[in-house]
């Protein structure tokens, strides 16, 4: 059979790794059913035009300009987020599974924000300790009181999920301020079309064209005025952010302006745009800029990428800020442990879906733990982002973990530990052929009067053999996501 | 629209037209050596005036390198270091692009994206050496086609208007320079007969502005310097003559104000306005009693005084009086700032 022969070009030497769940061959190396037709169908292209592809792929990156600006470099240079070919696949009952915990998650941490931003019952009923939360960087007195149109605090989240060695999905982080990626997701879904065009057209994939309407639809919905008077903008921190192109791109697809701070100002605790013809005014801002920087007469007084009058404005209920102001509160990785409380507390429901053990290092018995085992244990610093402020014990050097023993001792509050899970891999094209590298997932929920949760997500994967960071600040790079629906298996 | 938006939209068409025409000058220079017998500085250096970079160049050289073809086409082409050099403006263009990529359509962005990618890369290097007509003519052809892929798939809106107004107005200051050149190489003439040098530099002049053949199309006009500086003066209809983009100025400017009565945009209409009064009043033959020089710097400033009145008027707007009223006065336009904006 001429598939047989095709099959040994690109998979042929394929191993999962041992102790690690694959997502595409089981632990004896076969071809799960979900991704069979898939690797298929890469197989019968052959090493070389795989590989022509890969090419192609990356030429249509940057020739879009798809690309993310790198700070260290002041000359503002692009670079593409790397991207592999071979998808990651969901199936269809699965993603179903993972949509229903994923929604009933944002609801316990919309209603957990309403709750501390308000009348603090999880705090007064100690589900939650009121020094861990009042404490938290992210909370923000600042907004105490101040409710959101419709209650709504996030609407847009992305939530990092990575599988084990058992293959359960369980929660690793919640990312409810301004969570990046979607616009790779589409981008790359654009992209694996363009290049697998036949691939694509004989597996049953679920759609992520939809994003930007949902997330206008749940914009708009949002607004103090909804009779469409007002407009819907975009807020960037600028060209040199290195999530630009994502900002641009949402504001496209979207059909609304993208702004800076300088282009908005405030006036009678209304939000105006500058334009050539005189003021416009602004009832939504999807804002891409964090808390702090967000408006110097309430926060920092040095930022320049703010607008001052804003949060006064947004107070007034003159204008809807998404993500709302504060939830830094609800992201925070030292109040993540308590997440499957507050879905207890609030929905009375049990959580559909698992998180990873933690150990919360404010807690005196955690803390001694945590101080033993160091070179057991993944130590995330509570308000860091990006795979920064982290070190996995179990790779890290001795002066490390000597280092970090000492900056949890002197600062507990601020970090949290769990074990190293054993991230699942998916084949990844490297350059000595497919070899198994981890990968975590980021699917994206948008919520206004609805909840949607867009099919997919993006999945990251660590191109670096054996790592376990998948930022693409340290190596990182993506794959398309491809749930795939029930009807073609 | 937002005005930075306005702005960018401005002055990435005044970048990519100077992309064009730099490299049309550099390849019609190229071509025009073979014809006369000129000092190679009499052939290079007036492109680096023109450019209004001599004295930069000159510092940065720090020879007498106008004489040398490859150092001047190297500076006006490549150099990062000279802000006027085909490299410098179409990564103004790119970087103008890039920041309002909401607004334009993306055939637009792919188009100058391409480009500026193509031109990062070492086979336009390859092509610079091994086929230096063909890689001016790419560039060319590429910002030619930027304009026509704006006008077929661009909302002809404000943002398409402000680009347009920026076209016009560069090519308005950049006709106005392309003629100086030949006052540059041999000053000031008044002469009907050409020699044979002079008359193969008016028709360098006119290949700069890719103007020979809508000038033979003026077919009681014989090849003169004062036939050439007419035509690029004041030809109604030549797409590139001062007077045409000074008129095309005006009217892209009653395009993007609102409708009357308002005081939106009043200052530069007024100043272009008052140009295209003195400009119409002139004839080639009161210009070249006045001198050709003279007038040509007046132009340049003139828009250059445009530029700066558009900027002031609609760019660098102060919220002035209460934002409210004026709100609902803009809400009356109807929905053409919604579709902007909203």
């Amino acid at each position: 059979m001429p598939k047989q022969a095709n099959f040994s070009r690109i998979f042929e030497s394929y191993r999962p790794l041992p102790g690690a769940f694959d997502e595409c061959f089981d632990a004896d190396g076969r071809v799960r059913s979900e991704a069979a037709r898939v690797i298929e169908l890469l197989e019968g292209l052959g090493r070389k035009e795989f590989r022509a592809r890969q090419r192609l792929a990356d030429s249509t990156f940057l020739k879009g300009g798809i690309t993310f600006s790198v700070y260290s470099d002041d000359r503002g240079s692009e670079r593409i987020f790397p991207f592999d070919l071979i998808p990651r696949i969901i199936p269809a009952a699965e993603w179903k599974r993972l949509r229903s915990g994923l929604e009933q998650r944002i609801r316990a941490l919309n209603a957990f924000l309403a709750d501390v931003y308000t009348d603090q019952r999880i705090l007064e009923e100690k589900i939650v300790p009121r020094d861990l939360v009042l404490g938290a960087k992210g909370y923000t007195p600042q907004v105490k009181g101040i409710l959101p149109p419709g209650g709504i605090y996030v609407h847009i989240a992305g939530i990092d999920l990575i599988r084990g060695p058992d293959g359960e999905f369980v929660m690793l982080e919640d990312n409810a301020r301004t969570p990046s990626g979607v616009s790779y997701v589409i981008e790359n879904r654009m992209v694996m079309k363009k290049v697998f065009p036949r691939v694509f057209a004989q597996s049953h994939v679920a759609g992520v064209e939809g994003y930007p309407i949902q997330l206008r639809q749940a914009l708009d919905s949002v607004g103090p005025a909804p009779d469409g008077e007002g407009a819907t903008v975009v807020l960037t921190p600028g060209p040199y952010n290195s999530a630009y192109f994502e900002h641009s791109f949402l504001a496209r697809r979207m059909g609304v302006s993208l702004v800076e701070g300088r282009d908005l100002f405030v006036e009678n605790d209304r939000v105006y745009a500058k334009t050539p013809l005189g003021p416009r005014r602004i009832d939504v801002i999807y804002r891409r800029i964090d808390d702090p920087f967000l408006d110097p007469e309430a926060f920092r007084k040095d930022s320049q990428l703010g607008v001052p009058g804003l949060i006064r404005a947004y107070a007034k209920g003159n204008v809807a800020l998404a993500n709302a102001v504060g939830n830094g509160v609800a992201d925070d990785k030292g109040i993540y442990p308590f997440v499957p409380d507050m879905i207890r507390f609030y929905l009375s429901e049990e959580p559909i879906l698992g998180q990873v053990p933690t150990y919360v290092c404010d807690r005196p018995d955690d803390l001694s733990y945590v101080l033993e085992h160091v070179g057991d244990l993944v130590i995330k610093a509570v308000n860091e982002a990006g795979g920064y402020g982290m070190l996995i014990g179990p790779q890290a050097s001795r002066r490390e973990r000597a280092d970090f023993r000492e900056r949890v001792r002197a600062n507990p509050r601020n970090y949290i530990a769990q074990p190293r899970i054993e991230l699942s891999t998916c084949p990844t094209w490297t350059h000595k052929g497919v070899g198994p590298r981890r990968v975590d997932l980021r699917p994206y929920v948008v919520t206004g009067r609805d909840t949607w949760v867009l099919p997919g997500g993006l999945t990251r994967v660590a191109l670096v053999e054996g790592s376990y960071v998948v930022n693409s600040s340290q190596g990182g790079g993506s794959k398309d996501t491809w749930v795939i629906e029930e009807s073609w298996r | 629209m937002i005005s930075r938006v306005a702005e960018s939209c401005f002055w990435l068409n005044r970048y990519v037209e100077r992309v064009e025409v730099l490299a049309r000058m550099l390849d019609v220079n190229l071509a025009f050596q073979l014809d006369v017998a000129l000092p190679d500085a009499e052939r290079w250096r007036p492109l680096v005036v023109v450019n209004g970079q001599e004295e930069d160049f000159l510092e940065r050289t720090q020879t007498a390198a106008v004489d040398d073809p490859e150092t001047v086409q190297d500076y006006l082409t490549w150099s990062e270091d000279n802000p006027s050099s085909i490299q410098s403006s179409l990564r103004a263009a790119r970087e103008n692009a890039r920041t309002i990529r909401e607004t334009i359509s993306l055939e637009m962005w792919e188009t100058l994206n391409d480009l500026w990618v193509w031109l990062g890369d070492r086979a336009a290097r390859r092509l610079y050496d091994a086929d230096r007509h063909d890689f001016y003519v790419h560039l060319r052809d590429r910002c030619l086609l930027f304009h026509g892929v704006a006008q077929a798939t661009m909302l002809h809106e404000d943002p398409f208007e402000f680009m347009r107004l920026g076209t016009a107005l560069e090519r308005s200051a950049l006709t106005a320079r392309v003629l100086d050149i030949k006052y540059e190489s041999v000053g000031r003439t008044e002469e009907t007969e050409e020699t044979p040098t002079g008359a193969a530099q008016w028709l360098a002049t006119l290949r700069f502005c890719s103007g020979v053949e809508p000038f033979l199309k003026r077919d009681d006009k014989p090849l003169s310097g004062r036939a050439v500086a007419e035509f690029l003066l004041f030809d109604a209809s030549f797409p590139r003559s001062v007077l045409h983009n000074l008129d095309r100025t005006r009217n892209f400017l009653v395009l993007v104000r609102p409708p009357t009565p308002t005081s939106v945009g009043e200052r530069s209409y007024a100043i272009v306005c008052e140009t295209l009064e003195a400009l119409r009043a002139m004839t080639i033959d009161s210009v070249l009693e006045r001198g050709l020089h003279d007038v040509l710097t007046w132009i340049v400033e003139a828009t250059a005084r445009i530029g700066g009145a558009i900027h002031a008027d609609f760019f660098d707007p102060r919220p002035l009086g209460s934002a409210a009223e004026r709100t609902t006065s803009l809400r009356e336009e109807g929905s053409q700032q919604q579709t902007q904006s909203g």
